[in-house]
């Protein structure tokens, strides 16, 4: 299972690869290799590295490891086909690795970048609604049980649309460069990442690598059902390309804007809920 | 943390997945066992190895914090 955890972490850092690589295009520039990021990862893996004089040490060190911990706990919550309660408390968990990594330098653009990581908790709301109303079409959050009715009635892709666009939604506010991407905006320097450098970077890219597997792994599996590991590699793919068309075309809102917009998708999602709890028997 | 110590605790954490994955696969020990092993091991494994190849030099400093 190692093998996997190792694959999906090397796959997710290839997939933000190619994230950047189609923004590139769609605006007209040659784009980095499609391999970039595993570049990064291991550029920074040699670099030397310190911590800085202002950092709390145990909290700047630490935020490394939960974070790359939390994302493989979710790896194999998804992998064994497991409830998915877990998995998206796994998700909410990384708010506060974001939060972490931002207080913890005693720099202010990393402070900033996690004071945003709070605000936008906003784009988990969507989420929510979601995981209600899969349970309320599936009698169940166990994602063996839920693949398992999508293979009797079909994918939840075509049952209820509107649900696999809020998840759409919750993947593209961790996506990087996007319209929801408020906590590693450019004024921010780096956002919540700004002073982690050299090894921390490299392991924040290990952990975003694997953060982007299982999100895109997860919506297939939730929304698509139980396909081929190589279908699934391939439809997760798609599912990115759509995800950096939507971040090409759209600027990054301010703070406020984004949590409105978030917040009026949870309306429309919850209407969509009763609506759904209302006509079925 | 002296840089000694780093490939000590790299050969430790991939020693503990190699048993953990060695064991699983002989039906030793249960799935979760295995997995709570890999979830603590290998964040230790990525930066105790990142740690240990690192390049040397560089001291404790202030970061930018602004005009």
């Amino acid at each position: 299972m190692i093998e996997y955890l190792v694959f999906a972490a090397v796959f997710g850092l290839l997939l933000l690869g190619l994230h950047r690589k189609v923004i590139a295009r769609i605006q007209t520039r040659p784009g980095p290799p499609i391999w970039q990021e595993i570049l990064h990862a291991l550029k920074f893996s040699f670099k030397s590295t310190w911590v800085p004089r202002t950092a709390s040490a145990t909290l700047y060190v630490g935020i490394v490891l939960i974070g790359i911990g939390i994302w493989s706990a979710a790896f194999f919550v998804v992998f064994a086909g497991e409830s998915i309660l877990i998995l998206f408390a796994i998700y909410m968990l990384h708010k506060v690795v974001e939060h972490g990594f931002g207080l913890s330098s005693g720099s202010p653009y990393g402070k900033f970048g996690g004071v945003r990581s709070v605000i936008s908790a906003a784009s988990e709301i969507p989420l929510f609604v979601t995981i209600a109303a899969i349970y309320l079409l599936t009698g169940s959050l166990i994602l063996r049980d839920i693949t398992a009715y999508q293979g009797v009635h079909g994918p939840l892709l075509f049952i209820a649309p509107p649900f696999a666009i809020a998840m759409f939604l919750v993947i593209l506010s961790k996506m990087p460069y996007g319209p929801f991407s408020i906590v590693e905006s450019k004024e921010l320097v780096s956002g919540y990442k700004t002073e982690h450098f050299g090894v921390w970077r490299a392991g924040l890219a290990v952990t975003e690598g694997l953060k982007t597997f299982v999100l895109l792994y997860a919506f297939v599996a939730i929304f698509i059902g139980a396909v081929p590991f190589w279908a699934a590699l391939v439809i997760m793919t798609v599912v990115l390309i759509s995800l950096s068309f939507v971040c090409a075309i759209t600027p990054m809102l301010s703070p406020y804007d984004s949590v409105t917009i978030q917040g009026l998708i949870t309306g429309l999602m919850l209407v969509y809920t009763g609506y759904l709890w209302w006509v079925i028997p | 943390m002296k840089k000694k110590t780093f490939p000590y605790g790299f050969a430790v954490s991939a020693i503990a997945i190699i048993v953990a994955w060695a064991a699983l696969a002989a039906a030793l020990i249960p799935l979760w066992a295995a997995v709570t092993i890999f979830v603590i091991a290998f964040p230790l494994l990525v930066l105790f190895l990142t740690l240990w190849w690192r390049a040397p030099g560089g001291e404790e400093d202030i970061p930018f914090i602004g005009y």
